[in-house]
């Protein structure tokens, strides 16, 4: 850590030097592990796919901390995770880089992906449906067997380091003919369907995550089952096991159950009152 | 002889010359005074009666009656007595000798009553009542006929008052006076004495304020009073009579419902009511005749603690705020108000009130789309299901009686509700209706295929025996039914199996919903509190009530014979069975075959034939283990009671586990599922064979006395069936719709895929309130908005019309187009953005040089701002519309004028006829169509959501609301054919069709929101106001609605072609946007323009 700065109260560092050290907790549910190792070492982008809480964020964690180590790759602590949160202003300079002033020189700074793909890292471009649509086309040289990022404005290719693989979250929820990812893109990428765990597995996140009792996890991940049973039904989206651990934790931490789950659920969820007296209604059935 | 003989023979020539009976009256009367009178005296007597006689034509009948009554009047008045009363004979004989004759008839008896001081005013009582024409002499006999009757009931002053009535009465109607008259004796015998004066003073202020309600009040009048509290007749009568002097005609038929109103409650109640009646009629006298009615309504749903806090409310409205209105329509529970203030008071909670959420609820829980919906609707599918009061489940859907008032708070009523639905989910969520044949439970072992063969075996040996013929097995359809096939008593193995699962089901919830555990063992413990008694049942009934009981968690209730406490302990373990965890329906169908083995053993007879008493369990049940029993236990029936056995019959079921039907369920997902496969299915299709097999043995139908005569209903249900699991299918979409407060909704969003405007007919109803600016509140649900799609005609209105205003048509595209360019906007001086701003940079390099340090604000960037507009075009259809517009003096200018010459007169008349053929006189509605045409153009060139809707009716409960085109629907050639048959229809009621506009507006996404509501006059409807003339509320009740709008983000605009609209709408719109077009035919050119203005804002 080189370039770290260690001052009194906080850490500041460049991105590319951040490394996930300690070992995310993450329940595999399916073969995602495997999957996503295999699509490492093939250098195949991934996409995954899923709703919002559904762990796809932690998985991507995760895997970078796995993946440490590899092949003698000289990722001792784990493949940097470079993550970025798109929106719908992420200009293409946002991602590759741009010309700052100094005095008057001007100076060339790199974006995230510029970054990731100089240090091999897995650069996560997460919510890329929120991204602007010439900034997704940006990314496809990167994403084939070329694996080059063209910099127009210093007219440059950056070759991709070993190591370096490009991972998509994309939320299918939203389903809006506006926000949907083009073909051309999705088609480079495979993917990786996430959707919120099973029951069992589902309490023994929320346990693990909050702390609270098995039993008390176990009727969140049933209360989650059956909100989520309001998709398309009032709810847009289900709940997320995020939510469920926030109510877990408010659980834990002395406050009822019931109360926990209107904050943490009901409340988060939806602001139609009818809706939301149902699911109170289901959540006083569950919880006394 | 006698001085009696000599009179006679003195007057003989006189008295001869009437009627043959008067020398004999006179006569007798003479005979019987002569030793009473003094002989001057009897002279006086007799010189009298034969001067009344002569005293007119028909004067010889009035003496007759003197005579005959002179002897009775004599002993009661002595001779002057009888003198007086035989002038005042004497007068009323100058009147009517028939009124006299009257008189003087009635006189002994009418002395039984009165004084001699009276007998005068008596008279005059009769006498007023003559006018001198032989119809007012009729009635006054009349009354000296019957008054001595009317005084045995009332004083001689209350009789002077019947006489005023009827008096009243015969300046409109001889006839109903008479009949009065008539029925006046035996009304007032028929009444009890304390009612008699209230009941003549209501009957006063009848007659002042109706005379025709007269006649029915005195028919209908103590019947009525039947049914108030005896003690209070003459309170309610008091405040009647006062009512009525303040509402003229309305106090006949208030005081007539009012007295229904009461007569449905009980009499204790009638004090406090009209106590309180009598409170509100000092400022509302129609508010107390109204409370009055309500209160059967209001006491259904309320205490009476309640009752007086809802009253109490209305009171306020009344002495507090000073609005009179306000407290009628609230007492009439016609104001928002008033029902608000019973809903939320009342514990009662009604289904249509919660139905969705308890759907949404139910949906959560078993992860189906299941409908919820009024047990109402279940039976009337007629397809086995009978009870409306209990909740039930056909396996798609989930039937809930209409309300719930089982404990005296709501929220504790809503948990109730929530059980039931809790109960049917979890039918469904833990697979009550999926029981296989022949499978193993969790804890029972699978006995149901050896148990089959053993049955068939019993039955083919039975048969043999019998001599007949083994019947022809049919094979059965679900597995559901092949397990009951295998019981001889089908009943009492579905009552069993009910009673297994539903502990199952119980015991289930209670461990996967922790947080209703409470509320389901308070309605148990509710439940074992209402069982029904014991005593009175078979030994082999009560057997199962007490394993009911077992299941409802109170085995402490049991009651059952000492020496047979064995039996029931063998059936509590069994019924464990299902009580843990894991239990499958497969173990509650195997717990119920246990139970059966039990239940059958045991003989239905009445308890006086058992050994011992029933009594309480001697050992602690709570404590028995689970355990189906062995083989070798079914022990011998030897020690069974015998006798004549009962008819046996399910004990009732408990309201929280509703009907259980689980045989007719299998078979509804059966025809489902063949249904959907179709032809091609694997199963093989049902015949009907198997169907009707299935249909007449089931025990879950209700019609335990079905002979064959009644296989024709069977027929009947089996098509209903078929119907039921198709409709199932489609049903889950678009579930019926409970009213909800505002209005029910629509689920089709519209209905823009053109297909369901191929059905003329479909209305679809919605409910709307009305405001009522008098009582300053809603009418909940007063109106009733009807909403169709338009008729469509042909183009050629619409191609007439663009080629018509061709010109006028791509002014207005064109300036529309104009509006286009704001969709995007430049936003300069960014630090971040898409582009350099070349002039911004040059300035920031320049002031970087000159060191002042300005910031580096010198990028661009263009943002998307999307026109997101909706608009709706409300149209007036009304009737009115179809007046043709007022010529406009330059049509007939001079130069058109005919100019005088003869010769050409024809020539001139002939062009100016063709002319007017070639142009029809123009409509309102036409000119309506036209700027709806030039606007849609328009539109479609700017591309805003826009909706067009006609609106007529007539009346509050048929508001016709023509739909031409949603607001998401697209452009299409079948829109334009609806304009083109855009006609005149009727009223104008515009507050409900402005509501429904809103409710649509408001499920659209827009961000500017525009109704406009093109008009040719005020709004009116019948009954859109107190009466014809009235035009106040229906302008109030337009306003409010246009506010209602406004309320909800939505700009209203009114656009009227009625010249002498300012008046109105100015009051009608005050901050609200209008226009008046003076000159309609610029109506099209007018429309679009002011659209730009509203929708640039």
């Amino acid at each position: 850590m080189a370039l770290a700065t260690e001052r009194a109260g906080f850490k500041q560092l460049a991105v590319e030097d951040f490394r996930i050290t300690e070992e995310p907790y993450y329940l595999p549910i399916n073969d995602e592990v495997q999957l996503f190792e295999t699509a490492y070492r093939e250098n195949v982008p991934v996409l995954l796919k899923g709703p919002t809480g559904a762990g796809k964020t932690r998985f991507v964690e995760y895997m970078s901390w796995r993946l440490h180590n590899r092949d003698g790759l000289g990722h001792a602590e784990g493949v940097p995770l470079i993550t970025v949160a798109c929106h719908e202003d992420l200009t293409a300079s946002d991602l590759v880089g741009r010309y700052l002033l100094e005095g008057d020189e001007t100076r060339w700074i790199d974006g995230p992906i510029s970054r990731a793909v100089k240090n091999g890292a897995i650069c996560y471009l997460d919510e890329i449906v929120e991204a602007r649509k010439d900034t997704t086309v940006l990314i496809h040289p990167l994403t084939d067997y070329r694996r080059l990022l063209p910099i127009d404005k210093r007219g440059e290719l950056l070759e991709a380091a070993d190591g370096f693989l490009l991972v998509m979250s994309y939320n299918p929820g939203y389903q809006s003919a506006l926000k949907d990812l083009k073909h051309s893109t999705r088609q480079r990428f495979i993917a990786i369907e996430f959707d919120y765990p099973p029951r069992e597995q589902e309490s023994q996140i929320i346990a693990k995550e909050s702390g609270v009792d098995p039993a008390i996890a176990m009727d969140l991940a049933k209360l989650a089952e059956k909100v989520r049973n309001l998709k398309e039904h009032g709810l847009g989206e289900g709940v997320s096991t995020r939510l469920l651990v926030y109510a877990g934790k408010l659980i834990h931490d002395g406050i009822t159950p019931r109360r926990a789950c209107q904050v943490s659920i009901v409340w988060a969820l939806t602001d139609d009152q009818e809706v939301q007296r149902s699911i109170e209604e289901v959540v006083s059935s569950i919880f006394e | 002889m006698s001085r009696a003989t000599d009179l006679s023979i003195q007057y003989a020539t006189q008295l001869q010359g009437y009627g043959a009976s008067l020398p004999e009256d006179f006569l007798a009367a003479a005979t019987e005074l002569e030793g009473r009178l003094t002989p001057a005296d009897l002279d006086a007597w007799a010189a009298a009666g034969i001067e009344l006689a002569g005293s007119s034509l028909r004067a010889w009948e009035a003496a007759a009656e003197y005579f005959r009554a002179s002897p009775a009047v004599v002993d009661r008045l002595g001779f002057e007595g009888t003198r007086a009363w035989s002038r005042i004979a004497a007068d009323l004989s100058q009147r009517s000798s028939l009124m006299a004759a009257a008189f003087l008839k009635s006189t002994p008896l009418m002395l039984e009553n009165i004084g001699v001081d009276q007998l005068e005013a008596w008279a005059q009582q009769g006498d007023r009542l003559c006018r001198g024409n032989w119809k007012s002499i009729a009635l006054s006999s009349l009354y000296f006929q019957v008054s001595p009757r009317i005084l045995q009931s009332i004083s001689f002053e209350a009789a002077g008052q019947v006489v005023d009535i009827v008096d009243n009465l015969t300046e409109r109607s001889y006839e109903l006076a008479t009949t009065c008259m008539e029925t006046a004796p035996l009304l007032f015998a028929a009444l009890p004495p304390t009612d008699r004066e209230p009941f003549l003073r209501f009957a006063r202020a009848v007659a002042r304020a109706s005379w025709a309600d007269i006649r029915l009040y005195f028919e209908r009048g103590p019947k009525l009073l039947e049914g108030v509290a005896p003690g209070e007749r003459p309170r309610f009568l008091d405040l009647a009579s006062r009512v009525t002097a303040e509402v003229g005609r309305q106090g006949f038929p208030l005081f007539s419902d009012a007295s229904q109103a009461l007569a449905s409650l009980p009499g204790e109640l009638h004090g406090g009511l009209l106590a309180f009646a009598e409170r509100l009629s000092i400022g509302s006298p129609t508010a107390a005749m109204e409370y009055l009615k309500s209160s059967p309504f209001v006491s259904s749903r309320l205490n009476q603690q309640q009752m007086t806090r809802w009253a109490e409310a209305g009171a306020a409205i009344l002495q507090d705020e000073h609005n009179r209105e306000g407290a009628e329509a609230y007492f009439r529970l016609e104001s928002s108000r008033a029902e608000e203030m019973l809903a939320s008071l009342s514990a009662r909670v009604e289904l249509a009130n919660v139905n969705l959420l308890l759907r949404m609820y139910a949906k959560a829980l078993s992860g189906e789309s299941v409908a919820v919906q009024s047990a109402e609707a279940l039976v009337e599918r007629n397809i086995g299901w009978v009870t409306e009061a209990s909740a039930s489940s056909d396996g798609s859907a989930i039937y809930l009686p209409p309300f719930v008032a089982t404990f005296e708070d709501q929220a504790a009523n809503f948990q109730v509700y929530k059980v039931f639905t809790t109960h049917q989910t979890a039918r469904m969520e833990f697979g009550s209706f999926r029981y296989e044949f022949a499978q193993p439970g969790a804890h029972a072992p699978a006995t149901a295929a050896a148990r089959e063969g053993r049955v068939a075996d019993v039955r083919a040996a039975r048969a043999a025996e019998a001599g007949t013929p083994s019947k022809e097995v049919i094979a059965p359809v679900t597995s559901m039914q092949r397990y009951f096939n295998m019981f001889d008593d089908r009943s009492l193995i579905l009552g069993l199996f009910t009673i297994a699962e539903d502990t199952r089901i119980d015991a289930r919830t209670r461990v996967e919903y922790g947080g209703i555990r409470r509320w389901l063992t308070l309605l148990q413990e509710h439940e074992a509190n209402h069982r029904p008694n014991i005593e009175t049942m078979g030994l082999r009934q009560a057997f199962l009530e007490n394993v009911l009981r077992a299941s409802l968690g109170k085995p402490d209730t049991m009651r059952f014979p000492r020496s047979l406490n064995e039996y029931l302990k063998r059936a509590v373990a069994a019924l464990k069975v299902v009580e843990l965890s894991e239990a499958t329906v497969q173990d509650s169908a195997e717990v119920a075959a246990a139970l059966y083995d039990i239940a059958y053993m045991i003989p239905n007879v009445p308890q006086s034939m058992a050994d011992g008493k029933f009594e309480a369990m001697e050992e602690n049940m709570y404590a028995v283990q689970a355990g189906l029993p062995g083989d070798g236990e079914g022990s011998t029936s030897s020690d069974m009671p015998s006798g004549e056995e009962m008819e046996f019959e399910n004990p009732p079921q408990p309201e929280f586990r509703g009907d259980f039907k689980p045989e007719l369920v299998q078979l509804m997902a059966r025809l489902r599922g063949e249904s959907q496969e179709g032809e091609g299915g694997e199963t093989t299709p049902l015949t009907r064979e198997q169907l009707m097999e299935l249909l007449a043995n089931s025990a879950e139908l209700s019609m335990g006395d079905m002979g064959d005569s009644e296989m024709a209903d069977i027929d009947m249900m089996i098509e209903n069936f078929e119907q039921a699991a198709k409709k199932s299918e489609g049903t889950e979409t678009s579930e019926p719709q409970f009213g909800s407060g505002e209005g029910a909704e629509d689920d089709d969003g519209g209905g823009g895929d053109g297909g369901e405007s191929d059905l003329p007919a479909q209305i679809e109803w919605f409910y709307y309130d009305e405001w009522d600016f008098r009582a300053l509140d809603y009418r909940p649900r007063w109106t009733r908005v009807g909403e169709r799609f338009s008729e469509e005609g042909d183009g050629e209105f619409y191609q007439e019309t663009l080629r018509k205003y061709h010109g006028l048509v791509m002014e207005t595209r064109r300036q529309f187009e104009l509006m286009r360019p704001e969709s995007f906007k430049r936003i300069k001086r960014l630090e971040d953005g898409e582009e350099l701003d070349l002039d911004l940079a040059l300035e920031f390099y320049v002031d970087k040089k000159a060191g002042i340090g300005p910031q580096a604000r010198i990028y661009s960037r263009r943002n998307k701002v999307e026109r997101d507009v909706a608009v709706a075009f409300l149209l007036d259809m009304s009737a009115s519309t179809d007046e043709e517009i007022e010529k406009r003096p330059q049509q007939y200018d001079d130069a058109d004028d005919f100019d005088g010459d003869p010769r050409k007169y024809f020539q001139w008349l002939a062009a100016r006829r063709a002319k007017s053929a070639l142009e029809p006189p123009k409509r309102i509605i036409d000119l309506e169509k036209e700027s709806t045409v030039l606007i849609v153009e328009a539109l479609e060139a700017i591309g805003d959501a826009y909706g067009i809707f006609g609106f007529s009716g007539y009346g509050r409960d048929n508001v016709e609301f023509h739909v031409v085109k949603n607001l998401d629907e697209q452009m299409s050639d079948k829109v334009r054919k609806r304009i083109g048959k855009i006609e005149p229809i009727r009223s104008t009621r515009m507050g409900p069709a402005i509501r429904h506009t809103i409710q649509k507006l408001d499920e659209y996404a827009a961000k500017v929101k525009i109704l406009i509501l093109v008009s040719d006059g005020r709004p009116q409807d019948h009954g859109y106001g107190r009466d014809r003339t009235e035009k106040e509320y229906a302008v109030h009740d337009t306003k409010q609605a246009l506010l209602e709008a406004k309320r909800k983000g939505i700009t209203p605009f009114l656009i009227t072609v009625d010249k002498e609209g300012h008046d109105y709408l100015k009051q009608m719109c005050d901050d609200i946007g209008y226009e008046v077009v003076d000159d309609l035919s610029t109506l099209p050119r007018r429309l679009p323009t002011l659209y730009r203005h509203l929708a640039a804002e």
